[in-house]
């Protein structure tokens, strides 16, 4: 336990080091580069470092603190968090709904062999289609699905693209990992006369798990990458990914205010990111320490 | 009825093609309900091969496999053996208890019957108190305990063993020798047992079968005469060491008689 708890620690220090070396970084590049941006042969290779362009840490930090439009009395703090909270659980959706989709493909492939020659190529090629396309695509599915009582609401599609952005990582890595049981072990069960699921219970799930971990790892950030992407480009109202579009608009006249909801959303690939750990840390609490780094 | 009887059996791997292996060539044996049979044998001559044909992990190229009256494949079915593997091959995941209520799991045990066998099996091996450890936390020779646990734990009436204690210290090992001999002789239990020891495959057994490297054959099969009750004065016995000779013997004949095959292919 303690050596869980100290290597969290480490984490963490490195962490907060690692960050301090880029406001270190962005601020000496600020001091000492041209404010105008270098020009080699009339292009542009160094960036601007005018207040318009590179605005001080501090002044993004404390743009937190002050109201979002003049008069109001709603800060910024609390329109990003409320942003990142509603963009949070819409990648939380489409995480759960792409796992889910990405275990059972990864089941299906390995239980028959002709779905995994048939399926995975199509799924390497999915992952190529540009999200940017896709995102009004999906909406305007969406909007003409109607049963019954069930009208598709429009967060809906958001979730769907982080979805379609978190299955696959997951469904490589299980597919990866439901064959990684040693033939020893199968054998075991096909002594004990064990079923086809009563094998994929009690053992090619578990021989899977630290196959998944990173995987579902990857599906997190992968389903915030995708709901962000699908806020801003069907321009779905409540989330960061808007308020990422908003803010940008007043960048000439409020340039720190942009970088509150990129931290924002930065912020909330962290937490996801950090939830799966914390079930990593979990899930692997009883395995031989070696083989988990 | 035997408890099995494997008649005229080959086994070839990858048949027709380049890479053929006959493992297995014309092998016949039959074994007593009952009866501890060792095979032994130089590395390669197919004897985890025979055990898994037993077992029908395998499926013979020809021939016919029939364990307690039945096919191979029903007897699989029915769960009539137990099997311990030359690797201990526990799950990681699971602790100590838990893997040796694995088969009795699968066997749909009520949860409370599963612990108290458990814990008997605990004693049995004499890792009572490692219960809830888990098996990384053992060293090789506990886990290879904790296997031979697991594959007496739902009582089978035939076990099938492939060098099991070949991972212990002489100490536990002919600890084990004897707890295995005991628990067998109080429940009848059949055993088909690979080995490399001599001392140990006469110790242990009814009859040795000694069998010959590619293809593989029986070539000797040595009735051990030492009686139903064997302590540890056993092994000081006459008729101890005219086994093991005769086993030695069986096994240097086939070498001697391979070097000669060796000299005739030059
Ligand atoms: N799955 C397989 N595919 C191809 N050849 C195999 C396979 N399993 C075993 N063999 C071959 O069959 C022969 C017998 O192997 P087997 O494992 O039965 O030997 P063994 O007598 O148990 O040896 P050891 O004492 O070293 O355990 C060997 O030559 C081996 O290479
Ligand atoms: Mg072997």
């Amino acid at each position: 336990m303690t050596l869980i708890v100290r290597r969290a620690a480490y984490r963490t220090a490195m962490f907060a080091l690692a960050l301090g070396l880029v406001v270190v970084i962005w601020e000496t590049y600020k001091a000492v580069g041209p404010t105008d941006g270098g020009k080699l042969l009339g292009v542009r290779i160094l960036p601007r470092t005018s207040e318009y362009a590179m605005p001080h840490v501090w002044d993004m930090l404390s743009r937190f603190g002050r109201p979002e439009v003049r008069g109001s009395d709603r800060t910024v703090l609390a329109s990003v968090l409320a942003g990142a909270w509603y963009s949070f659980r819409l990648s939380v959706a489409g995480f759960v709904l792409g796992g889910a989709i990405g275990v059972g493909l990864a089941v299906l492939m390995a239980r028959f062999k002709l779905v995994q020659r048939g399926v995975l190529p199509y799924l390497v090629v999915s992952q190529t289609v540009p999200l940017i396309a896709l995102a009004p695509l999906v909406v305007s599915w969406g909007g003409k699905l109607e049963v019954g009582p069930f009208v598709w609401p429009r967060w809906l599609s958001a979730s769907i693209l982080g979805a379609f952005l978190a299955f696959f990582p997951v469904a490589v890595g299980t597919l990866r990992g439901l064959a990684a049981a040693p033939a020893a072990s199968v054998e075991l069960m096909q002594s004990y006369a064990a079923s086809w699921w009563k094998t994929l219970v009690k053992l090619k799930f578990p021989t899977a798990v630290p196959y998944m971990v990173p995987a579902f790892r990857l599906g997190a950030s992968a389903s915030v990458i995708g709901v962000v992407v699908a806020e801003i480009s069907t321009g779905l109202k409540g989330g960061i990914g808007r308020l990422i579009i908003e803010y940008a608009r007043e960048a000439t006249g409020d340039p720190a205010k942009v970088y509150t909801a990129i931290f924002g959303a930065a912020a909330l690939g962290l937490t996801m990111a950090g939830v799966v750990v914390a079930v990593d840390v979990f899930v692997m609490r009883n395995r031989p320490k070696e083989s988990t780094t | 009825m035997s408890a099995v009887n494997i008649k005229n059996v080959s086994k070839a791997f990858n048949e027709g093609k380049a890479n053929q292996v006959d493992a297995l060539r014309d092998v016949s044996l039959d074994v007593k309900q009952g009866e501890f049979v060792s095979l032994i044998g130089p590395s390669g001559c197919g004897k985890s091969t025979l055990l898994r044909l037993i077992a029908n992990l395998l499926e013979p190229t020809s021939g016919e496999v029939t364990v307690n009256g039945k096919t191979a494949v029903q007897a699989r079915l029915d769960q009539d053996y137990g099997m311990a593997f030359q690797q201990a091959g526990l799950f990681d995941w699971r602790t100590v208890r838990k893997n040796i209520e694995l088969p009795l799991e699968l066997k749909g045990w009520e949860k409370a019957d599963r612990r108290t066998r458990a814990d008997e099996m605990l004693q049995l091996v004499q890792l009572p108190e490692f219960g809830d450890h888990y098996p990384w936390q053992l060293s090789g020779g506990m886990q290879q305990r904790i296997a031979i646990a697991r594959a007496l734990a739902a009582h089978p009436p035939l076990l099938l063993m492939d060098e099991p204690f070949g991972a212990l210290d002489e100490m536990t090992r002919e600890y084990m020798q004897g707890e295995l001999l005991r628990i067998c002789a109080a429940t009848g239990t059949t055993v088909v047992f690979v080995t490399h020891s001599i001392p140990e495959a006469v110790y242990l057994s009814n009859r040795v079968v000694v069998m010959s490297p590619r293809p593989g054959r029986i070539t000797k099969v040595v009735d051990v005469s030492l009686g139903g009750d064997r302590s540890e004065d056993t092994r000081n016995r006459t008729a101890f060491f005219e086994a093991i000779t005769a086993v030695r013997e069986g096994l240097r004949g086939m070498h001697a008689a391979h070097v000669g095959l060796g000299n005739d292919d030059r």
